[in-house]
C-alpha cells in the first residue's frame, strides 16, 4: 500500500468557501482500500472527481463542529494542518494571566483551554468568524504545513532530558521527511519557511500538589503555608498560591503556567514556601474571604493578599526553597518531589511536591487537529515500514516518532486526556484498515474514562469520542464473534480477547444505555449462530442412511460441547469479570436451543423407524444379522450419550435455568429406541457367549482356578450390559426399574443359553472306545465346563446388585409408594430367583450328564466285581481304580459345592445300578453270596469315597442293607427278621394281645427264667376264655439246637394265667455271649379238643422277644430275677421293653424288676429281610419259615 | 439340595387396558388374594405359580404389564419368548374391549411369535361380577370378536370373587399343549404336503366361555 499524495485543485462551490476562494485546496487522496468514499453530501457535478477519491472519513473526525461541516463536505479528507492564519491568530492571542490561571485551583487546565476560542472574542472578532476561520483552517492544512509545523517543532525543541535531544535533530528531519515523502529540496524550501517564522511562546505549567514535614514558624507549631514561584529571567514576575493554614502538611492543587523564552534552557525556577503572617492588614483583607462570591472575587482577594505578602508589607517568613534548572524537565513533563532548603539551616525544611511541564499557547483545537493527523501520519508510516501484523501494534513509534510527537505535545500545549484522545480518535480509524493491538485501546480508553465519566470533555470531544469509540465497537463484536478462531492455547490470543472485553466493559460503564451490552450479546449470539452453521456446512451428511445422520449428529455435539467447554475453560471467567456477562451460561442456551432443533426430529424418527424394524428371531438369533441395527443402535447411543453429557453440563452450568430447557428431556426422544438398545445388546451378548464357548480351550484360565476363558468372557459381556446402563442413566425412575427387570431377564436368559452352550461343547468329550469297551472318562473339560457356570451363575446376583437395583427401588418407593417398590423388588427377585434355579438346573443336569456317562462302566465293573470277589481281586482295584481316577479329577477341578453335588449324583446312580443288580440278580436266583461279594465291593468303595463325607443319602443305606440281607445265609436270613421284630416290638404303639411278666437273668452261663403270669390274654376259645402256656425258645435256633425249649404248665380258663415257674437254661459260654442272641416267648392256646395228632393244634396267642443284652447279669437265687412283664405279641407288633434301666446284675435276683412284655403277632410280609427271604425259593428252610410267619400272620387277620 | 423342579416352564404375558384388573387378575391366581385398591402396575411385574393339569405340573411365569400408553415402550421388550398372551378386558368397560385388536397386534408386533395364527391368544373378560346393568360387554359380542379373531378360547372372569381365574390359566395351559402337540405334528410331518384340512379344522372350533367351569 502507498499513500500517493497529489495536490488538485477544487474549486469550493459551498458559500462559506468562497471567502477563500482563491486559497488551493490541498487534498490528501489517500489510495487506501478501506477508506471508502464518502457521498454524504454529493451535490455537483464538478464534485464528482472528487468524490472519487475523495475518503471514507468520518467526518465528526475531521469537523468537530457538524453543522457547518456539511458545508465543507465534499473536499474533506484526512490530514491537513498548520496554516499561517493559525500561526497569526496565535501571535495576536493574549498570554494568559499567571496569577488568574494560579487561582483557578480547582479547575484542571483542560477546563480552561476550553476557553481558548472564546477568548478571542475580545479581540474584536466574532464568535462565528473566529469558528469559521478555525475551521477554515483545519480544512485547509496541506501536508506540507504540517510539515512546517513540524520541523518548527523540531527547531524549536524543548526539555532536554528526552530522547529527541539525544537523537538530534538531523535525524529526525530526516525521519519526517522520510515519514512524510518529501523530496530533499522541498525539504529545504519548507524548512527554511520554519525556521524563518518566530520561536513559539512557550509556557512552563507548573502544578504545585502539596508540601510535606514543613518547618513549624508559628507559635502553635503549625505554619500556614503558601508558595511563591519564579523564573531567574523574571525575578519579578512572582506567583503565589492560595495559603493554608494552620498546617505543615499543605495541599495546593494549583496550576501555574509561567512564560518562558527561547533560552529557557539555562533558565531556573524558584520554589519558595512561606509561612504567612497574619498580619493585621492582611488579617482584614482575609476576613473578607467569607464574604467574597465567586471564582473571581477569591482571585482578586487573593492576588491582593499575595501582592501585600510579596512587597513585605507583613512579617512572612520563608519556610524554605528549591531550584530547578529547566533543562532538568524532560518535555514530556514530570513529578517530582523537591526538598526545601533555608540559606543558613543544614536541616530540611520540608518537601514539596511540583509537576512540571512545557507547553505552547497555540491554539488548543488546531493543536489537537494537528496533533492527529501528525499522529496519522507518523503511524502509517511506522506500519508501513515495520510491517506490523494486524492487531499486534501497541503504541510504540520509533524514538524519531516518539520524539516528535512529545515535542509536539509539548510545545502544543497539549493535556494529557488531549493526548489520549487524539489517540483514540486516531487509532480507532486507523485500526480499521490495520488492526491495532487491544492493548493499546485498552490503556488509552483507562486515560479517558474518568474525563468522560465526570463530563470534563467538551460536548464535541465527547462527540468525537463516541465516534471513534463506535468506530471501534464493530471491530471488538467481530472479536467476540469471532472468539472460535482465536487460538485459545496462546496466551496472546487470551489476552486479546481480555483486552476487547475490558474495552467493551469499560465502554459499558460509560455507555448508560444498554445498547453496548445489547450488542455484545447480539455479537455473542451472532458468533454461536454463525459458527453453528459453520458446523453444520462443514458436517453434511454422506450419504442418505440413518447411521451417517446421527454419526453428523454425533460429531455436531461433540463439537458443541467442545465449544462450550472452551467457553467456560477460557472465556467464562473473562466475560463475566469484564463485562459482567455469563458467557458460557448463554452460549449454552443458545446452543441447547439450537441442538434441539436439529437433534430432536431426527433422533424420534430414527427411534420410531428402528422400532419397526423386524425383530430378531430368539432361536435363530445366530443366522440374523444384526450389525445393520447394531450400528445404528450404537451410533444412536453414542448420539445418546454425547447429549448426556451435554445435558449435565448444562446442569451445572445452569443451575436456576436448567429446568426450563427443552434439551433436559432428551432421553424421550430416545425413549422407543431404548427396548431397541436392550434387544441389540442381547443378541450381542447371545452371539458373544457363542464366540466365547468357541474360543474356549476349556483348560483353567490360570493355577490359582478352576474355570476357562469363556466364563471370564461371558461376565464380561455381561459387564459390557452393566456399562451400558450405567452410562444410559436413564433419568426416569419407572423407566429405570422396568429396564433393570428387562436387563435381568436378558442376562438370565444369557445365562442359560451359556450353560447349555457349554454343555453342547464338552458333549462327546471323554468317550473313549477300544477293541473291547466303550468307556468314559471324566476329563478336566467337563469339569470346567460346570465350573464355569457355576461361576458365571456366581456373579449373577452382584451383578444386579450392581446395576442399582437397590437404589432404583428406593427412588421409586419415594417417587410412589413403599409398597409399589416393594412389588416390584418382588418381581426383580423372582426373576433373578427364577433364572438362579435354571441355571442350577442346568449344571445338575451337566453333573448328570456326567454321572450317567460313568454309569455303564461302572455298572460293568461292579457285576464284575461281584462276580469275582474271591476269585480274582483285580476286578475290584479295577472299579476302584475307574472311580478314583474320575472322582480324582472332579474333585481337583470341580469346585467343592459341585464336587459334593456329582458325588451325590453318582451313588445315586451307584445306587440305582445295584438295586438293579440286585433286582436281576435275585430273579437269576444268585446265591446269597454274590449279593454278598456285591456288598463287600461297596462297602470297600464307600470306605474309599466317602470317608470323609457322612451325608449318606438314606436310599444307599437301603441299598446295601438289601445287599446284607440277601447276602445272609437263610438261617442268618431268619434270625434276622426275627431281630426285626425284636426291634420293631420296641417302637411299635400297636394294642397287644396280652401282657407276659417274666424275670430273667444270666447267671455266668446259665439263663434263669422264670415266668411269672400273663395278663389280659386275648380269647382263643369259644368260651371266651384261653388255656395258654408259654414256650421259651433260645434263637437264632440253629446256635441252641442243644438247648431244650422249656415249656410251662398249660393254665386252663382264665385270660390272667398265674405261671410261676422257673427254668434254668444251660448255655455254653460261646451260646451265652452270641451277641444277637434273642429269647422268644411264645404263648399259645393249648386246644386239647381236637387236633391233637396234628401238632398245630395250639393256637398261637402271641409272642414276644428279649434281647441277650437286655437280660441282666448277676449271681442268686431264681427268686431274685428280675421280672419282666412281657407284651405277647404276634411278629411285627412285638411289645419290648428296653431294659436300659435295669441294673445288670449283681443285686439280688428279688430286688430285679419284674419285665413286662407285651404280648404281639407278626402283621407284615413287607420287610426286606421277610422279602430276601420270600426269593429264596429253592430254599425249604426259608419256605418253611416264611410259611409259619404268614399262618400266625393269618391268625392275626382271621 | 438338588433342586427337583423339572416342570415345563410357561411364559404368560397379561394385556389389556390400565384398569381392567391385569394384576388382580394375577395377584388372585397367584396368592387368591385380592386388593380393591392396588396401584397402577410400574412397567411389568412378575411372579411364578404352579399349575397342574393332567398330572404334569407347569411352572407358569407370569408378566404382568402396566396398560398405560405412558408404559408402552417399557413393557413391549417383555413380550418376546411368550408362549401364552391374555388379553384382558373389563365387562364394564367397552373401549377397554374394543382395544384388545390393538393389544393383539402390540403382542404380535413385539413378541418374537413364530406362527400367529396359531398363538395361545386367551381372551379374558374380568370383572364379571358386576351387574347386569353395569355391564357394556355381552358374551354374544365378545363370542363374535374371538370369532373373527381367530381365537377359540375366551373366558369371563372376576378377580375380585375369584371365579374363573383358575380357569383362565388352566384354559391357557391347555391351549398350549394343543398348540404344542400341533405344532409337534407339523414339524413331524412332511413340509412339503400342504395340509389341506387343518384349516377347516380350526374355523370349526367354537368359543367356549367358562368351558372349564366345573
Amino acid at each position: 500500500m502507498k499513500d500517493v499524495i497529489k495536490e488538485k485543485e477544487e474549486q469550493a462551490k459551498a458559500a462559506a468557501a468562497e471567502d477563500e476562494d482563491e486559497e488551493k485546496i490541498k487534498t490528501i487522496d489517500e489510495v487506501s482500500e478501506t477508506e471508502s468514499p464518502t457521498s454524504s453530501d454529493s451535490e455537483g457535478d464538478d464534485k464528482s472527481q472528487f468524490i472519487a477519491c475523495a475518503l471514507n472519513i468520518d467526518i465528526a473526525l475531521i469537523f468537530p463542529i457538524r453543522e457547518e461541516a456539511s458545508l465543507y463536505t465534499f473536499h474533506i479528507f484526512i490530514s491537513l494542518v498548520i496554516n499561517t492564519v493559525r500561526c497569526e491568530m496565535l501571535r495576536r492571542m493574549p498570554k494568559h494571566s499567571a496569577s488568574e490561571l494560579s487561582l483557578n485551583k480547582d479547575l484542571p487546565m483542560k477546563m480552561i483551554r476550553r476557553k481558548s476560542l472564546s477568548q478571542l472574542t475580545f479581540r474584536g472578532l466574532k464568535k462565528e468568524e473566529i469558528q469559521q476561520r478555525n475551521y477554515l483552517t483545519l480544512i485547509n492544512m496541506t501536508i506540507e504545513e504540517l510539515y512546517i509545523e513540524l520541523l518548527y517543532v523540531i527547531i524549536h525543541n524543548v526539555g532536554h532530558c528526552n530522547v529527541s535531544f539525544e537523537i538530534g535533530e538531523t535525524a529526525l528531519f530526516s525521519y519526517i521527511q522520510d515519514a512524510f515523502k518529501i523530496s530533499n529540496e522541498k525539504h529545504q524550501e519548507l524548512y527554511d519557511v520554519a525556521s524563518k517564522k518566530e520561536p513559539p511562546n512557550m509556557l512552563l505549567n507548573v502544578e504545585v500538589i502539596e508540601a510535606k514535614d514543613l518547618a513549624p514558624k508559628d507559635p502553635n507549631g503549625l505554619a500556614d503555608p503558601y508558595v511563591t514561584l519564579y523564573l531567574d529571567s523574571s525575578t519579578s514576575r512572582r506567583y503565589n498560591s492560595s495559603v493554608k493554614q494552620t498546617t505543615l502538611n499543605p495541599t495546593w492543587e494549583e496550576h501555574f503556567a509561567l512564560p518562558i523564552d527561547e533560552n529557557a534552557a539555562d533558565d531556573t525556577l524558584h520554589i519558595e514556601v512561606w509561612d504567612f503572617d497574619p498580619a493585621e492588614t492582611v488579617g482584614e483583607k482575609f476576613g473578607k474571604f467569607v464574604n467574597v462570591k465567586g471564582v473571581k472575587g477569591i482571585r482578586r482577594l487573593v492576588k491582593e493578599i499575595a501582592v501585600t505578602a510579596t512587597t513585605g508589607q507583613h512579617n512572612n517568613e520563608l519556610i524554605g526553597r528549591a531550584q530547578i534548572p529547566l533543562s532538568a524537565i524532560p518535555a514530556t513533563g514530570m513529578k517530582m518531589w523537591y526538598s526545601l532548603d533555608k540559606k543558613n539551616k543544614v536541616t530540611r525544611q520540608g518537601v514539596i511536591k511540583l509537576r512540571l511541564g512545557f507547553s505552547s499557547e497555540k491554539n488548543s483545537k488546531v493543536a489537537t487537529q494537528e496533533h492527529r493527523h501528525l499522529l496519522r501520519i507518523l503511524l502509517l508510516h511506522e506500519l508501513e515500514t515495520s510491517k506490523v501484523a494486524p492487531y499486534w501494534w501497541c503504541g510504540t513509534f520509533s524514538p524519531q516518532a516518539e520524539s516528535l510527537i512529545t515535542q509536539h505535545v509539548a510545545q502544543s500545549g497539549l493535556c494529557p486526556v488531549d493526548t489520549a484522545l487524539s489517540q483514540w480518535i486516531v487509532y480507532t480509524n486507523i485500526h480499521k484498515t490495520h488492526p491495532l493491538s487491544y492493548d493499546l485501546f485498552a490503556s488509552i480508553l483507562e486515560k479517558l474514562v474518568k474525563p468522560v465519566q465526570t463530563g470534563l470533555l467538551s460536548e464535541e470531544d465527547q462527540k468525537l469520542f463516541w465516534n471513534a469509540t463506535h468506530r471501534l465497537l464493530p471491530s471488538c463484536y467481530a472479536m467476540i464473534r469471532k472468539i472460535r478462531k482465536t487460538n485459545f492455547k496462546e496466551k496472546n490470543a487470551l489476552k486479546q480477547i481480555s483486552r476487547v472485553l475490558s474495552i467493551l466493559g469499560t465502554i459499558c460503564v460509560l455507555d448508560s444505555s444498554e445498547n453496548i451490552h445489547k450488542d455484545l450479546v447480539e455479537a455473542i449470539r451472532k458468533g454461536a449462530k454463525d459458527w453453528f452453521d459453520h458446523l453444520l456446512e462443514n458436517n453434511t451428511v454422506e450419504d442418505d442412511s440413518d447411521d451417517a445422520k446421527l454419526k453428523c449428529l454425533v460429531k455436531i455435539v461433540q463439537l458443541v460441547r467442545t465449544d462450550l467447554q472452551k467457553a467456560v475453560e477460557y472465556y467464562d471467567k473473562m466475560f463475566q469479570e469484564q463485562v459482567n456477562f455469563q458467557y458460557a451460561r448463554n452460549l449454552y442456551n443458545i446452543y441447547q436451543k439450537k441442538l434441539t432443533e436439529l437433534v430432536k426430529p431426527d433422533v424420534e424418527e430414527i427411534c420410531t423407524t428402528m422400532a419397526k424394524m423386524p425383530h430378531i428371531g430368539y432361536q435363530n438369533y445366530s443366522q440374523v444379522d444384526t450389525s445393520q441395527p447394531l450400528t445404528i443402535g450404537t451410533t444412536l447411543f453414542e448420539l445418546y450419550l454425547y447429549l448426556q453429557r451435554f445435558v449435565v453440563l448444562g446442569d451445572g452450568l445452569c443451575p436456576f435455568e436448567y429446568d426450563s430447557f427443552e434439551i433436559k428431556d432428551f432421553h424421550v426422544w430416545f425413549y422407543s429406541g431404548v427396548a431397541q438398545w436392550l434387544n441389540i445388546a442381547f443378541y450381542k451378548a447371545l452371539q458373544r457367549i457363542d464366540k466365547a464357548v468357541g474360543l474356549d480351550q476349556l483348560i483353567p484360565v490360570d493355577n490359582t482356578v478352576k474355570y476357562s476363558s469363556s466364563a471370564i468372557d461371558s461376565i464380561s459381556i455381561f459387564y459390557q450390559i452393566k456399562i451400558f446402563w450405567r452410562e444410559l442413566n436413564w433419568p426416569d425412575v419407572e423407566g429405570c426399574y422396568t429396564f433393570i427387570a428387562k436387563i435381568i431377564d436378558d442376562i438370565c436368559r444369557c445365562l442359560v443359553h451359556y450353560a447349555t452352550q457349554m454343555a453342547k461343547a464338552v458333549e462327546g468329550m471323554g468317550d473313549k472306545q477300544d477293541m473291547y469297551e466303550k468307556k468314559f472318562e471324566v476329563t478336566q473339560e467337563w469339569c470346567l465346563a460346570i465350573n464355569n457356570i457355576d461361576y458365571v451363575l456366581q456373579s449373577l446376583v452382584p451383578f444386579t446388585v450392581e446395576l442399582g437395583m437397590e437404589d432404583i427401588l428406593e427412588k421409586l418407593s419415594e417417587l410412589n409408594s413403599p409398597l409399589e417398590a416393594q412389588r416390584c423388588q418382588q418381581t426383580l427377585e423372582t426373576v433373578i430367583a427364577n433364572s438362579v434355579d435354571t441355571v442350577k438346573n442346568e449344571i445338575f443336569n451337566l453333573l448328570d450328564v456326567v454321572a450317567s456317562k460313568m454309569c455303564p462302566s461302572m455298572k460293568r465293573l461292579l457285576v464284575e466285581g461281584a462276580e469275582l470277589f474271591h476269585q480274582d481281586c483285580n476286578s475290584v482295584d479295577r472299579v476302584m481304580m475307574y472311580l478314583d481316577n474320575n472322582l480324582h479329577t472332579l474333585h481337583d477341578q470341580l469346585n467343592e459345592e459341585n464336587f459334593n453335588r456329582i458325588l451325590d449324583i453318582i451313588w445315586d446312580y451307584l445306587n440305582d445300578i445295584l438295586l438293579d443288580l440286585i433286582k436281576t440278580n435275585l430273579e437269576k436266583r444268585r446265591p446269597p453270596s454274590f449279593f454278598a461279594n456285591l456288598l463287600e465291593t461297596l462297602k470297600l468303595m464307600k470306605s474309599s469315597f466317602r470317608l470323609n463325607s457322612n451325608c449318606e443319602c438314606d436310599k444307599l443305606k437301603k441299598t446295601e442293607r438289601l445287599l446284607y440281607l440277601n447276602g445272609l445265609e437263610t438261617p442268618d436270613l431268619i434270625h434276622q427278621v426275627h431281630l426285626d421284630l425284636w426291634k420293631e416290638q420296641k417302637s411299635t404303639e400297636e394294642p397287644s394281645f396280652g401282657q407276659l411278666t417274666v424275670k430273667m437273668k444270666f447267671q455266668g452261663d446259665e439263663l434263669k427264667v422264670e415266668i411269672l403270669n400273663a395278663k389280659n390274654l386275648v380269647p382263643m376259645d369259644s368260651n371266651g376264655s384261653s388255656d395258654s402256656f408259654v414256650r421259651v425258645h433260645l434263637l437264632p435256633e440253629e446256635m441252641f439246637t442243644n438247648i431244650s425249649k422249656p415249656k410251662t404248665q398249660t393254665q386252663h380258663k382264665t385270660l390272667f394265667p398265674l405261671f410261676d415257674e422257673s427254668f434254668t437254661l444251660k448255655l455254653s459260654p460261646e451260646q451265652r455271649n452270641r451277641p444277637d442272641g434273642l429269647v422268644l416267648f411264645s404263648c399259645k392256646d393249648y386246644d386239647m379238643l381236637d387236633y391233637d395228632m396234628l401238632g398245630y393244634n395250639n393256637q398261637y396267642i402271641g409272642e414276644a422277644l428279649v434281647h441277650f443284652k437286655d437280660v441282666p447279669n448277676g449271681s442268686g437265687s431264681v427268686s431274685s430275677l428280675p421280672q419282666m412283664s412281657l407284651e405277647l405279641r404276634r411278629p411285627q407288633t412285638l411289645g419290648m421293653h428296653t431294659f436300659k434301666d435295669v441294673p445288670n446284675g449283681s443285686g439280688s435276683v428279688s430286688s430285679l424288676p419284674q419285665m413286662s412284655l407285651e404280648l404281639r403277632r407278626p402283621q407284615t410280609l413287607e420287610t426286606d429281610a421277610l422279602k430276601a427271604l420270600e426269593f429264596r425259593q429253592g430254599d425249604k428252610q426259608a419256605k418253611e419259615f416264611l410259611r409259619r410267619y404268614k399262618m400266625k400272620m393269618a391268625i392275626t387277620k382271621s | 439340595m438338588r433342586p427337583t423342579n423339572k416342570n415345563t416352564m410357561l411364559k404368560v404375558v397379561i394385556l389389556g387396558d390400565g384398569g381392567v384388573g391385569k394384576s388382580c387378575l394375577m395377584n388372585r391366581f397367584v396368592s387368591n388374594h385380592f386388593d380393591e385398591h392396588s396401584f397402577h402396575t410400574i412397567g411389568v411385574e412378575f411372579l411364578n405359580k404352579d399349575i397342574e393339569i393332567d398330572g404334569e405340573t407347569y411352572t407358569l411365569q407370569i408378566w404382568d404389564t402396566a396398560g398405560q400408553e405412558r408404559f408402552k415402550t417399557l413393557r413391549t421388550p417383555f413380550y418376546r419368548g411368550s408362549d401364552i398372551c391374555l388379553l384382558t378386558y373389563a365387562v364394564d368397560d367397552k373401549v377397554s374391549f374394543r382395544n384388545l385388536s390393538m393389544w393383539k397386534n402390540e403382542f404380535l408386533y413385539y413378541a418374537d411369535v413364530k406362527e400367529h395364527l396359531h398363538f395361545p391368544f386367551i381372551v379374558v373378560g374380568n370383572k364379571s361380577d358386576i351387574s347386569n346393568e353395569e355391564r357394556e360387554v355381552s358374551q354374544i359380542e365378545l363370542e363374535s370378536w374371538c370369532n373373527e379373531n381367530g381365537i377359540c378360547n375366551c373366558i369371563e372372569t372376576s378377580a375380585k370373587n375369584a371365579s374363573n381365574v383358575q380357569e383362565a390359566f388352566k384354559m391357557a395351559v391347555q391351549y398350549w399343549l394343543k398348540a404344542e402337540s400341533r405344532a409337534d405334528k407339523n414339524e413331524y410331518s412332511c413340509n412339503d404336503t400342504i395340509d389341506l384340512t387343518k384349516k377347516s379344522g380350526e374355523s370349526r372350533s367354537s368359543c367356549c366361555i367358562g368351558a372349564t367351569e366345573e
